[in-house]
């Protein structure tokens, strides 16, 4: 009985990594694509480097029904000779916030100037902060974007490296409710109530409808148990289906750093 | 028995209301007024030209042109003639004081207090769901907030505010509470937080500030809730005060005096 549904709830495990899987790819692509093309470049400048992202990322945006609303390329402070904090990112026309006229992607307009009152240092937030610290990709959110967009989503990042050092990062954001959508169908399967945590038990999708995105499920023993993916930024995920106090069975989702909570 | 129904009515009448019911000159000219207290359009910064203005804002040229009369009128404004000319905001320290003790003294106490229990009501849901829903991430990054604020000056202090409450509202979760919370602080922000020229209310904002960060962390969604109301409370009780001495002091003689003298 136990073995039956471990059996069932791996299956689903690796279906909603499948998920995921598809974008880590596409920004693992891009990083090695910019790190070719920046590794050539003695004084990289925005002007030149941006058309050059634009170009990377429109395939994806313009896609029909990709899972990904807006991606793109974000420098280090100062590692642009002519722009000190750079974001180039870009906007699917699927992305509701001020969609362009004539449809299309279209470029996020971000204050980049430290003297205003708008701006914001990037390298404070999560999708910065954490793959700095582990070198490695990672997955942020569900959050409010408001530096960005306003919108609620979920942001993989990947640190782009020249000579050793992180330049900067590549990255894609998806919508939470599109990504709800998309794994609701994948949850239906299971025979029992389950739900998508983040490494911060943070509820991704659920097949119990009170059990709100955002929210942290609470289940006993659950926040140790996702620890070490948190302190890891992803980078460990813990192998093995494991079973809380309360008797629900928690799958790892891949490496994707999400987790399947099977009640 | 026709139109029982009043409560539907009164929201049909607000659905066919027209979409703008003061006027719309007055509208840009508050829009662009908040933007400038706010320091969201910066001293010295070109404004758009009339016709960009008109176009970005969706109204005609000559209301855009007449926000800029009233503009240059409340001293925000300054324009220029030739080829880098153009409106240019003219905002520094005397101006920033006159405009929002103007803005004080022209809101009324009913207002005033009004405007606070908005806030209230964004500021206090938010930091009542934040408490429910914090990690230890989410509280790590309070703390860190709280621990860049640079409480020696209004500006510092009043950024430290805004930043806390925004992420506090990004921790609940809600798009929509992020959202109003933005514009509240454009909108109102600089009048509502003009306590801390005090710098005994800016270790009180420290010190309630603390208060949250401990109620989110021990998941105390009420003890989250009040704390932040009351802070914006005796923010909103220090504005009616100011209002009070500002009126007396325009009132007394000696104020009637100096504005007549040459």
């Amino acid at each position: 009985m136990t073995q039956a549904l471990a059996t069932g709830a791996d299956a689903i495990a690796l279906r909603v990594a499948a998920v995921i899987d598809p974008v880590f790819a596409l920004i693992d692509g891009w990083q090695q694509e910019l790190e070719r093309l920046l590794a050539d470049d003695p004084e990289p400048r925005a002007a030149d480097l941006d058309p050059a992202i634009a170009s990377t990322v429109a395939a994806e945006l313009d896609r029909a029904g990709t899972l990904i609303t807006g991606a793109g390329f974000v420098a280090a402070p100062g590692y642009l000779a002519d722009a000190p904090w750079h974001l180039a990112w870009w906007l699917s026309d699927a992305n509701t916030f001020r969609p362009a006229p004539g449809g299309g992607i279209r470029r996020l307009e971000a204050v980049s100037d430290p003297d205003s009152e708008a701006f914001r240092d990037y390298t404070t937030l999560e999708w910065w902060r954490v793959p700095e610290r582990t070198g490695t990709r990672h997955l942020t959110g569900p959050y409010v974007d408001y530096l960005c967009t306003d919108d609620y989503t979920v942001t993989v990042t990947t640190p782009v490296t020249v000579g050793g050092e992180m330049v900067g990062l590549v990255g894609a954001d998806m919508y939470v409710a599109r990504l709800e959508q998309v794994l609701l169908p994948v949850l239906r399967e299971a025979t029992q109530p389950c739900t998508v945590v983040n490494a911060s038990g943070r509820i991704v999708a659920s097949t119990d409808a009170h059990r709100a995105t955002g929210a942290l499920l609470r289940l006993e023993g659950l926040a140790e148990m996702l620890a070490p993916v948190r302190a890891s930024g992803g980078a460990v995920a813990p192998t093995d289906a494991a079973t809380l106090p309360g008797g629900a069975t928690v799958v790892p989702c891949g490496d994707t750093s999400l987790a399947l909570v099977v009640e | 028995m026709p139109n029982a129904t009043t409560r539907a009515d009164a929201a049909r009448a607000v659905i066919f209301s027209p979409l703008e019911g003061a006027g719309r000159a007055e509208l840009v000219e508050q829009r662009l007024t908040d933007a400038i207290v706010a320091g969201v359009l910066r001293d010295g910064e070109r404004l758009p030209s009339e016709a960009d203005l008109a176009k970005f804002l969706g109204v005609a040229p000559v209301t855009a042109r007449e926000a800029l009369v009233a503009l240059r009128h409340k001293g925000l404004v300054r324009t220029r003639r030739g080829r880098d000319g153009g409106s240019f905001v003219t905002y520094d320290r005397d101006a920033s004081t006159r405009m929002l003790e103007e803005r004080v003294r022209a809101l009324s106490r009913i207002e005033l207090r009004d405007l606070s229990l908005h806030y209230a009501a964004i500021a206090g849901m938010a930091a009542e769901v934040a408490a429910d829903r914090a990690s230890d991430d989410d509280v790590q990054s309070l703390v860190e907030i709280d621990a860049r604020a640079d409480l020696a000056t209004p500006g510092g202090a009043r950024r430290a505010v805004g930043r806390f409450q925004l992420e506090v509202a990004a921790i609940s979760q809600s798009p929509r509470l992020v959202h109003e919370e933005l514009r509240l602080q454009a909108e109102a922000g600089a009048l509502l937080w003009l306590c801390l020229r005090d710098q005994e209310y800016r270790d009180r904002s420290r010190e309630s500030r603390l208060e949250v960060i401990d109620a989110i962390r021990a998941a105390d969604s009420t003890s989250a809730r009040v704390a932040t109301t009351a802070h914006i409370g005796s923010a909103v009780e220090w504005l009616i005060d100011e209002k009070v001495r500002l009126e007396a002091a325009s009132d007394s003689p000696i104020a009637r005096h100096e504005g007549s003298s040459p």
